[in-house]
């Protein structure tokens, strides 16, 4: 038995909101078989939580046509369902046929190789189609995977084309560095935004940290991570309502960001606000 | 006896073959998965496609419900999303491109009580989902209304997997307890 551990949580959490990937999914199942109170307490707080989650898309009610349709499709069903829980079965209840003991001849032992043989030719074609429909399986993932991105990509070109759009220019403090560029484009609408970064590569030790400026004082919206030459663009969603999101602020904190969620702990290298 | 005892007892009925226990969740949880599978298509025509196989395969695979993962609520719900999320990756992203968000048809409620009660339920769920940080707020939403697996969304929030899995773990926890007891759990 591999012991539960605190990972094991997370990843309860991540299978009561069906956002496993296929790894994590294997370890959490093989943990959960060998039997853990504590995961399955776990999976059931979190899957009441996604239950809460799910109530907050709003209410709409389906036509009672639509009732009638799902009893319908039911009742063209056959009765009963046909899968059952693993283990479900009763072997007792299984009807059994029992057929005379007699040796086997030659006669017998033919046949019985032709039948392994047959077994074996279907095996190979089975595998054959397995394989085909495994490769077919990818291949649409992949076609999939790459109309969600391009989906994705035009979903942002649309922020930053929005009539409605709003710029801010982030301006460099005293105490940032001469280099550092950044610009802030924010869509009211979906409220959205797009963040771009230059010459952002964070000294040894430290990391640059993101903050939404609002009436109320600010919001973290995460770390600045940019590449080997200092570039980083961040797609944020839910930045804020536009009435309350005055413009974006950039701190420099100890690596993993600043201890305190609510307020920049290092000096703040860059401000701006949405020009008026 | 709880809602989550009266639920399992109607699972087991389906799973006998009564269609009146199917009836009688549906009642119970229709709209609540008409809404998600809305929220996923933003098409009622595809929102009601996914729903009715939903009910199918609620109908088909009874027996594999497993009360130790979760209440009767919570797999009905996930079969529910599953079928939408699959529908909506079969249609391809140049149609959704094309849907607009459409002013779905709002019948008269069958039962203004509970309509009422999951209206309150929904706005407290939202109240405390304003409390999340935007990351967490944003990862719980991605993840269960886009379907986007935690690395996907690692990804997409160019932040490390590890950080994904904590933001989720978090989110989670601060929506336990929304859930009334007597109605719910």
């Amino acid at each position: 038995m591999s012991g539960h551990r605190d990972e094991h949580l997370e990843l309860c959490a991540g299978m009561a909101l069906g956002a496993l990937g296929e790894e994590d999914r294997r370890i959490l199942e093989r943990h959960l078989a060998e039997g853990c109170p504590d995961c399955e307490a776990a999976l059931a707080d979190f899957s009441a939580s996604v239950v809460a989650l799910a109530t907050s898309a709003p209410v709409v009610e389906p036509s009672a046509a639509l009732r009638a349709r799902v009893l319908e499709a039911v009742s063209r069903e056959p009765a009963g369902g046909g899968e059952k829980a693993a283990g479900s079965a009763s072997i007792e209840s299984r009807p059994t046929l029992r057929m005379p003991a007699r040796r086997p001849n030659w006669s017998t032992w033919t046949w019985a190789a032709a039948a392994a043989a047959l077994a074996i030719v279907s095996a190979l074609q089975w595998n054959a189609a397995e394989r085909l429909r495994v490769d077919l399986e990818g291949q649409r993932r992949q076609l999939t995977e790459a109309e969600r991105r391009l989906a994705e990509e035009r979903r942002w070109v649309e922020v930053l084309s929005a009539p409605q759009a709003r710029v801010a220019d982030l301006q460099i403090t005293p105490a940032g560095a001469q280099a550092l560029k950044a610009r802030a484009v924010y869509d009211p609408r979906s409220r959205s935004a797009v963040l771009v970064f230059e010459n952002f590569a964070a000294p040894q030790g430290k990391d640059y940290q993101l903050w939404a400026l609002r009436p109320d004082g600010v919001a973290s919206l995460g770390l600045i991570k940019s590449d080997a030459a200092g570039h980083a663009t961040l797609r944020l969603e839910n930045v804020g309502d536009p009435e309350s999101l005055g413009g974006f602020a950039v701190s420099l904190e100890p690596a993993g960001g600043s201890p305190n969620p609510n307020a920049p702990t290092g000096p703040v290298v860059m401000a701006g606000k949405f020009a008026s | 006896m709880s809602q989550q005892e009266r639920d399992q007892h109607c699972l087991r009925r389906v799973g006998a073959g009564d269609s009146s226990a199917l009836a009688e969740l549906y009642d119970r949880y229709g709209s609540l998965i008409y809404s998600v599978a809305l929220r996923i298509l933003r098409s009622s025509a595809d929102a009601e496609d996914a729903v009715q196989q939903a009910w199918v395969q609620v109908w088909r695979s009874a027996g594999t419900y497993d009360s130790r993962r979760g209440t009767v609520a919570a797999w009905l719900l996930t079969l529910g999303r599953t079928r939408a999320l699959d529908l909506y990756r079969s249609l391809g992203s140049r149609r959704r491109a094309e849907t607009r968000i459409e002013a779905a048809p709002v019948s008269a409620p069958s039962d203004p009580a509970t309509d009422t009660a999951r209206g309150q339920l929904g706005s407290r769920v939202r109240e405390a989902l304003d409390t999340l940080t935007p990351q967490q707020r944003q990862v719980l939403e991605i993840a269960y209304f886009e379907g986007l697996s935690q690395s996907e969304i690692a990804q997409r929030l160019q932040a490390p997997l590890g950080t994904v899995k904590s933001w989720t773990r978090q989110g989670l926890t601060r929506l336990k307890g929304l859930l009334p007891e007597e109605e719910w759990a």
